[in-house]
């Protein structure tokens, strides 16, 4: 049996489907993401998950165990990090963690042994006797990481991990959770509406979307399966019509958006599909204004399956680009 | 895990966040009694109505039965004319607040044109309505006096406290503040402390942990109450410390810290029933000026319930900080008397036994998850 299994999992709330009939699972030692936009659902996914809410029907396992039937079972064996930050922060950071620890019937020593080590993890040691409220946002974060960790769990549940973050904060938390993961061997569930941050992180993605399961699969195939190699992004100084249509009738390209002289096609191959564009560019008498080239991302597997942004102020994943930018004087 | 186990795990948690800021808790309860006590403890001053008082009439002469009518004009005194025994009786158990005995060569003295004296024993555990049975007695009897002996001196009136010194406001006060503190003490460590688990998640913290979800509950109660009862010490001890006399030593501070301790847990159930009912901040500031503030304001904490409109009395009496603090006030001021505890004390048990179930099932109730 997988570590988390789910059968048509479904929850209601006064007749707004939520959670709409989820099916899953995921294997031990993955880093599996749940990637959808505010409101899919996901929260309510992980509540159920970790028997914090009662689903309306369906059922859901965790290690084989049912998470209704046999709560006290799965809370024994499960961590849940919120979306919101639920440390005391009137305690200490060792405070935090002996409490913790006390909640799941470790002894004050046995947790005090493990507190140095785990608080060295994530690079909190020195802070150990502060309190928690003097922390900064990130390392709220990487000690409720930690935390978590103090009861040996064997799936971690992290609802939003990075939320409000700033970029490179961000980077570090990613690299923690892939700390834990490895070197843990703690399964990881997490839950992200950063296109970015699955595709980093995840073994797995599931994307979700009004309740709904959209795909499973890892972040490489899930972008295979929009189809076309690369995303070329042309801007021209005029013609902009014309030059689409020579285009996908000359370079083999597929139009994906056209916005006056602003063109987005997809390749097959990127870097032949440039020597086209610019010569298609010399023939009509245009000048190519800026061009860029970028693998899809899973951005666009969204706009593939739903005809929407993850986001609502889109903004194109910059970190992502294959090649960045440039201003071509030609 | 054994279930004291867990209990401890969660009681230890909560004292451990209380301990870590020191003052802010005592010094929260303290807070506002005190400036209750400034701002309107001098500024209060009511008529007292209707204060019982029995009369033993030793001498059943016509000058006595007349005197006896004079006194019970006016709305001041409710007269009880009864026996010196059951007079005695009803003084302890406050039933009455004072005896006026009559002597019985009252009217022979009078008629032979002699001096005589009728004694007037007092409770002054409240002063105001020691004062205002006073002034009424003497100026009736002066009256009196002149009417049949057509001098104001014939009858005199002879004073006898029934509780040593003279009682002063402050001590009068102290009680009332006592377990005003621990009303808002539970308050904040009950009501507001369970909000503020919603609102920051900590509650979540243990609903995923396989801890009993009864140990949740009972040791987040048990905290609060040890919390209010630490704050209602610090104000007796304050209280001490500024010279409030009291009366029953220490099975007197015995009996105040078994007192708190029931009261905490009545306070501490009601105001988890309300926390547990509540999602804002907000409306729990509502609750405390339409619950607490009341409840603290219609006690006779700080003025004699006497000296209360006709109208409101039946809100004071259903008020349970009005026994918790008459109970108070008995043990501070009067000593142990049981014949003016038990009724107290068995309202201010019911009322804590009560709100303790209310207050723990609606805890139960709204904590959501697998059960
Ligand atoms: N307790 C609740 N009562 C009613 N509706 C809820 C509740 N919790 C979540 N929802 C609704 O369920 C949907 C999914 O919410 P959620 O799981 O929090 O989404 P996500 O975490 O993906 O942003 C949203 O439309 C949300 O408004
Ligand atoms: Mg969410």
């Amino acid at each position: 049996m997988e570590i988390i299994e789910t059968h048509e999992l479904t929850k209601e709330f006064n007749g707004l489907v939520a959670v709409d009939r989820v099916t899953f699972s995921v294997k031990r030692g993955e880093i599996f993401g749940f990637l959808g936009p505010n409101g899919a659902g996901k929260t309510t996914t992980i509540n159920m998950l970790t028997t914090l809410l009662l689903p309306t029907s369906g059922r859901a396992y965790i290690s084989g165990f049912d998470v209704v039937r046999e709560a006290a079972q799965v809370r024994r064996r499960i961590g849940l990090v919120p979306q919101e930050i639920v440390l005391e922060g009137d305690l200490t950071a060792r405070q935090n963690l002996l409490f913790h620890g006390m909640l799941y019937g470790m002894s004050r020593r046995e947790v005090e042994e493990k507190i140095p080590e785990l608080l060295e993890l994530v690079g909190l040691r020195e802070r150990a006797d502060s309190k928690v409220r003097t922390f900064s946002g990130g390392m709220k974060r990487r000690l409720e990481l930690v935390k978590v960790l103090v009861h040996e769990p064997e799936v971690i549940f992290l609802d939003e991990p990075t939320i409000g973050l700033d970029p490179q904060t961000r980077r570090k938390i990613w690299e923690y959770i892939q700390i834990l993961n490895r070197e843990r061997d703690v399964t990881i569930f997490l839950t992200t509406h950063y296109m970015e941050e699955a595709d980093y992180l995840c073994d797995r993605i599931c994307i979700i979307d009004h309740g709904k399961i959209l795909d499973i699969d890892t972040p490489r195939k899930l972008k295979d399966r929009i189809g076309e190699g690369d995303i070329i992004e042309v801007e021209v100084s005029g013609k902009g019509e014309r030059f689409a249509e020579m285009l996908a009738k000359e370079c083999g390209c597929q139009i994906k958006k056209v916005e006056g002289n602003s063109i987005t096609v997809s390749a097959k191959r990127g870097e032949y599909a440039l020597k086209e564009i610019f010569s298609l560019a010399d023939r009509l008498g245009v000048e190519v204004a800026s061009i860029s080239v970028r693998e899809p991302t899973l951005e666009d597997v969204f706009i593939h399956y739903t005809g929407r942004s993850i986001r609502e102020e889109t903004t194109a994943g910059g970190s992502m680009m294959k090649y960045l930018a440039r201003r071509l004087k030609h | 895990m054994s279930f004291l186990r867990e209990l401890y795990v969660v009681f230890w948690k909560e004292m451990l966040l209380w301990i870590n800021n020191p003052m802010l808790p005592v010094v929260r309860a303290l807070v506002f009694p005190m400036m209750w006590i400034v701002i309107f403890g001098s500024a209060f001053g009511g008529e007292v109505n209707h204060i019982p008082l029995a009369v033993v009439a030793g001498d059943a002469g016509e000058l006595s039965a007349e005197y006896i009518s004079v006194l019970n004009t006016g709305t001041t005194l409710d007269i009880k004319s009864t026996n010196l025994a059951t007079a005695e009786k009803m003084l302890k158990s406050r039933e009455v607040y004072g005896v006026l005995y009559i002597p019985e060569d009252f009217s022979s003295k009078l008629i032979a044109g002699e001096r005589v004296s009728v004694v007037l024993s007092l409770d002054e555990t409240t002063p105001q309505i020691a004062s205002a049975i006073v002034a009424h007695v003497t100026s009736v009897t002066q009256r009196f006096s002149k009417d049949i002996a057509l001098a104001g001196d014939r009858v005199v009136v002879e004073k006898n406290t029934l509780f040593g010194r003279g009682i002063e406001y402050l001590d009068y006060l102290a009680p009332g503040v006592v377990m005003m503190t621990i009303l808002f003490s539970a308050f904040f460590s009950g009501g507001m402390n369970l909000i503020l688990d919603r609102e920051f998640g900590t509650l979540k913290m243990l609903m995923v942990s396989p801890i009993s979800r009864d140990a949740i509950i009972l040791g987040k109660i048990f905290a609060g109450v040890v919390q209010s009862i630490t704050s209602g010490i610090v104000a007796l001890i304050v209280a001490i410390l500024m010279g409030v006399h009291l009366k029953s030593g220490a099975t007197g501070i015995a009996m105040i810290i078994l007192l708190m301790f029931i009261a905490g847990f009545g306070f501490i159930g009601m105001s988890t029933a309300i926390g547990t009912r509540i999602t804002e901040l907000e409306q729990l500031m509502v609750m405390m000026m339409v619950i607490i503030m009341p409840m603290w304001f219609l006690s006779g904490g700080l003025y004699p319930l006497e000296s209360m409109p006709d109208w409101m009395r039946p809100l004071a009496i259903v008020n349970p900080m009005t026994y918790a603090t008459d109970a108070a006030r008995a043990i501070m001021i009067r000593g142990i008397i049981w014949e003016s505890l038990v009724l107290d004390l068995l309202i201010i048990s019911t009322f804590a036994v009560a709100m303790f179930l209310i207050g723990s099932y609606s805890f139960k109730k709204t904590l959501g998850g697998v059960k």
